[in-house]
């Protein structure tokens, strides 16, 4: 199908996913879509196999429109308090 | 140097000059990147880091960058373009970058 992303998509790909990461309102699911994307992608630094490479890359697509969905869902049931972990002590 | 008394948010008391040409950064913000560096490539604290500091020296690979981007995005509360972001190799550069943006949002 589509050729082998390069490198330029991939870092673009990573910067999507870790500003879409930001916008959910709720501490949890924005802490781990952080860690996972950080994750997902050192692990695959340092894969050369052009069809894993893309494969890997259009995985990690899915799981951006997957997470742009969500966004949207968890600003519907924003609870009232905030989690422990976003109170700033002075 | 026209000491100019505006508020920005996070900069209580800094002199600064509106007619300034030279892309020198401020010192802070120069500092403020240096810590977020150190942070992000796990550095011991008493790593000497200057402004010329490539970040690929110190360690950091593209997705190290990347991170790097994001944690001054949300550290000074600017937006970094993609092209933008892909020319940021050194310190300086960074800080240069943040002092633009963060002139450019105070203006906006």
């Amino acid at each position: 199908m589509a050729s082998t992303p390069s490198k330029s998509q991939i870092l673009s790909l990573f910067r999507s996913l870790l500003r879409t990461a930001r916008d959910f309102s709720d501490y949890n699911i924005r802490e781990y879509t952080k860690r996972r994307t950080i994750d997902g992608f050192r692990h695959n630094r340092h894969v050369s196999d052009p069809s894993s490479i893309a494969a890997a890359y259009s995985d990690a697509e899915s799981q951006l429109q997957i997470a742009r969905r969500q966004v949207i869902v968890y600003s519907l049931y924003v609870p009232k308090l905030k989690s422990v972990m976003e109170i700033k002590h002075a | 140097m026209v000491t100019v008394g505006w508020t920005k948010s996070g900069f209580p008391s800094l002199r600064t000059s509106r007619f300034r040409v030279s892309c020198s950064a401020k010192p802070e913000t120069v500092q403020k990147v240096c810590e977020i560096v150190k942070k992000q490539l796990a550095l011991p604290a008493e790593s000497e880091l200057t402004p010329e500091s490539k970040f690929a020296a110190l360690g950091a690979d593209s997705l190290d960058t990347v991170e790097i981007v994001m944690s001054l995005e949300e550290e000074f509360g600017i937006s970094v373009e993609e092209e933008s972001s892909q020319n940021i190799t050194t310190v300086q550069e960074a800080a240069d970058l943040i002092e633009k943006l963060v002139q450019k949002k105070s203006e906006a």
